[in-house]
């Protein structure tokens, strides 16, 4: 399916125009942030406000080795997935402690002061940030391939690695642990789970994917600074989780699409009511937090996951009148 | 097999179909991207929302009020101008996918104005105008980077450097307060970074320099700042930070009655922008501050007074500031390249109007610009004034003294530039 998955998108970047191609790579990007959260949230049930600063971790740790030591662009990704990972383990093991509240507490402070913390240090550039320059596209393609249709490629085959990776995580005996801890941490221990142990290393897996995406974004972007990370894109991707219905991995695009398409859409409709400016820039966020609202109030678990158990749900009516037919 | 084979043949015929028609849409070479004989569209990112966008969200409105102004007036060889806005929150990624709207999604012809250092920078990197052979006229930043003609081909500054500002600051104040103990505050990044170049070249002497991270200023950070000054015993602070900052510091300096004598770079000196802060614009009083433009209360300047009476129509009841001022003034300039750029202005005549007649093109600023073939360094210069009880800078002496340099090694000169009288009805002839 990945691989079917991969062609359609192999031929999707072909006949689009450049700006769709952007998009396009822009959502495989927040595809793989959100997945990072889902896995967190979702699955292993702890709460975090901070995967922006995690992806700050990637993105600055792919650059720096790109800058510094002019690594080959794949290792500076699986430098990125490594570095945020060990930021994830250290946030991880004090997160174990936490839960509710206090971890959505300590996960904001780092999605606060952490970017900014590159201020600090001058190989990091300050508030201006770093170049991130993963090169042009090589010359066997073509002349006419477009340096965002190579980021789309790029971005778009890290999303279905990252997905692959952790549809199988999950359906394996870590993603099983994971949903017993949720489910019932007590339970779970009692069953022989480390449930410690389980939520430190959700913790590491989720940041190593934010950092993927981290260290992707700012290849769309071509540069990397502290502003690139602010506290709204933690709140976005938790917006996007929630959206694509937090328990469901499957659902992730729908919160990428919505989270690139919802300023155009704001965009064409301030356009057709012939509104003012401040109408066109307040109107992205007045949609995405009514749709956000509307989502908890009704699909609380999601689009997928409410039509899922609607034909669930159906299927069994179906099957019980079906033995009362019988009767 | 026979069905198969249809099948295929289904297929091959509706991918020819689509392909040619695909062929017959693409349009035929039109004259130049985002002009048409009626219009010509430019785009803007800004933060338009958020808390960066605190006084910057004046500029597209005070732009449009001229351009409107300009199209009810014949516009630019019968075509309008028009400018389409995007808000970027000041966040990179914003701006890059704003930027890429404008120029894939709205087509226009240039780029007008981009905010912000680390934004551009990105711009650049990512969206590539230099390779696409946009325009990035006048960028709204004082970062001297930009300067760099061989990186940034398509890009033109407007604003005096940072460099540029310390270095006739440090010029001042060894006309001025020589024997003086000095101190300074400022931001610990390329902003910072410039300014400590130009003090360097203008070869000021501390004693005492405070850094502070950016984000980091606040009230009770400024309270710290004071004690620091206070302790070296300085009799000029000078301030080379942003807005927030400078609110920070005077407010606190107020409360502590702690009054050195003050002196404020131009990115953190908007009365306007520190008033919304929260702080009453009295604590300016008597600071010594800088700028390019003319004093946006002097109503005898012929360009503030046209700027200002086309602006209160526009945008009533908003008050006439700095940001107002340099966005009309930069609209003004862009309209004399449209026009230089000839009767079917393209990218490329335009950037190369700019880069012959640059030079000469009528605005409000007293000093002068620095285009040429070899250089897309905008203005080069300011003058020096006070602050006034109610925030406002007007020149010491009620005469403009304006000191002229560069980004690099050169010295820091009395201008004598004599700016050319606004053309007729303030239209670009």
């Amino acid at each position: 399916m990945f691989i079917l998955g991969g062609v359609v998108l192999y031929f999707l970047s072909g006949v689009v125009d450049e700006l769709r191609v952007y998009q396009g790579a822009t959502i495989a990007v927040y595809v793989i942030a959100i997945a990072s959260i889902i896995l967190l949230t979702g699955y292993s049930g702890q709460v975090s406000l901070g995967h922006g600063a995690l992806m700050a971790v990637g993105a600055y740790a792919a650059a720096v080795l790109r800058i510094e030591f002019n690594l080959p662009i794949i290792l500076c990704f699986v430098a990125a997935v490594l570095a945020a990972a060990i930021g994830g383990a250290l946030l991880g093991a004090a997160a174990a402690r936490l839960s509710g509240p206090y971890l959505a507490g300590t996960t904001l402070a780092l999605a606060i002061g952490l970017p900014s913390l590159a201020n600090q240090f001058a190989v990091l550039g300050g508030e201006q940030g770093l170049l991130f320059d993963v090169g042009f596209p090589p010359l066997a393609l073509g002349e006419e391939f477009t340096q965002y249709k190579w980021f789309f490629w790029i971005a778009a085959l890290a999303a279905l690695i990252s997905m692959w990776v952790i549809r199988n995580l999950l359906n394996s005996a870590y993603g099983r642990a994971w949903r017993a801890g949720r489910g019932n941490e007590v339970a779970a221990q009692l069953a022989g789970i480390n449930t410690a142990r389980s939520k430190v290393l959700a913790f590491t897996i989720s940041a190593g994917i934010a950092g993927l995406a981290g260290a992707l974004l700012a290849m769309t972007i071509g540069t990397v600074s502290p502003s690139a990370f602010p506290l709204a894109l933690s709140f976005s991707l938790l917006t996007g989780a929630v959206l694509s219905g937090i328990t469901t991995l499957g659902g992730v695009i729908i919160g990428a699409v919505v989270l690139v398409a919802i300023p155009e859409i704001a965009d064409v409709v301030a356009h057709r009511l012939g509104s003012s400016e401040s109408v066109t820039t307040n109107l992205p966020g007045l949609i995405v937090s009514g749709l956000l609202i509307l989502t908890v109030l009704f699909v609380p678990n999601g689009p997928v996951e409410q039509h899922r158990a609607r034909k669930a749900k159906h299927a069994a009516q179906h099957t019980s009148s079906k033995k009362k037919d019988k009767h | 097999m026979k069905a198969l084979n249809r099948r295929k043949l289904i297929t091959a015929s509706a991918v020819l179909a689509i392909v040619g028609l695909a062929a017959t849409a693409i349009p035929a070479q039109a004259a130049e991207v985002g002009v048409s004989s009626t219009q010509i569209k430019l785009g803007m990112t800004l933060p338009m929302t958020g808390t960066a966008s605190l006084g910057y969200n004046k500029i597209p409105g005070a732009a449009k009020a001229y351009f409107d102004y300009l199209n009810a007036n014949g516009g630019i060889n019968g075509r309008k101008v028009t400018l389409v806005v995007k808000d970027d929150r000041y966040v990179p990624t914003e701006a890059v996918a704003k930027t890429n709207e404008l120029i894939l999604k709205d087509k226009v012809m240039a780029l007008l104005a981009p905010l912000g250092t680390a934004n551009v920078k990105a711009v650049a990197s990512s969206v590539n105008p230099a390779r696409r052979g946009v325009p990035v006229l006048f960028v709204n930043t004082g970062f001297s980077g930009f300067a760099d003609i061989k990186k940034y081909k398509t890009t033109y500054t407007v604003l005096p450097s940072y460099v540029m500002e310390a270095k006739i600051m440090g010029q001042y104040i060894k006309e001025n307060f020589a024997g003086k103990k000095i101190g300074l505050l400022y931001q610990d990044d390329d902003f910072g970074t410039d300014a400590l170049a130009g003090f360097k070249s203008a070869g000021t002497n501390f004693t005492i320099k405070v850094p502070y991270a950016s984000g980091s200023q606040t009230a009770a950070a400024a309270a710290g700042w004071i004690t620091k000054f206070k302790a070296a015993e300085v009799d000029v602070v000078i301030l080379f930070g942003v807005s927030s900052a400078t609110s920070a510091m005077l407010g606190v300096a107020a409360q502590l009655k702690y009054a050195p004598q003050w002196m404020l770079g131009s990115v953190g000196g908007d009365a306007t922008t520190i008033k919304l802060t929260g702080v009453p614009a009295g604590v300016l009083y008597n600071a010594i501050g800088f700028s390019p433009v003319p004093a946006t209360t002097d109503m005898k300047d012929e360009y503030v007074k046209f700027f200002s009476d086309i602006y209160a129509k526009a945008v009533p009841g908003s008050p006439f500031d700095l940001n107002v001022l340099l966005g009309m003034n930069t609209a003004f300039m862009t309209a004399q390249a449209l026009k230089a750029a000839g009767p079917r202005p393209t990218r490329k005549s335009l950037m190369a109007a700019i880069d012959s007649k640059g030079a000469t093109f009528a605005n409000s600023a007293l000093v002068p610009a620095g285009y040429s073939k070899t250089s897309h360094v905008g203005l080069t210069g300011y003058w020096v004034g006070k602050y006034s009880p109610t925030g406002d800078l007007s020149p010491i002496g009620g005469t403009y003294v304006t000191y002229t340099t560069d980004s690099g090694s050169g010295p820091v000169v009395k201008s004598t530039y004599k700016r050319p009288a606004m053309p007729a009805k303030g239209l670009p002839n």
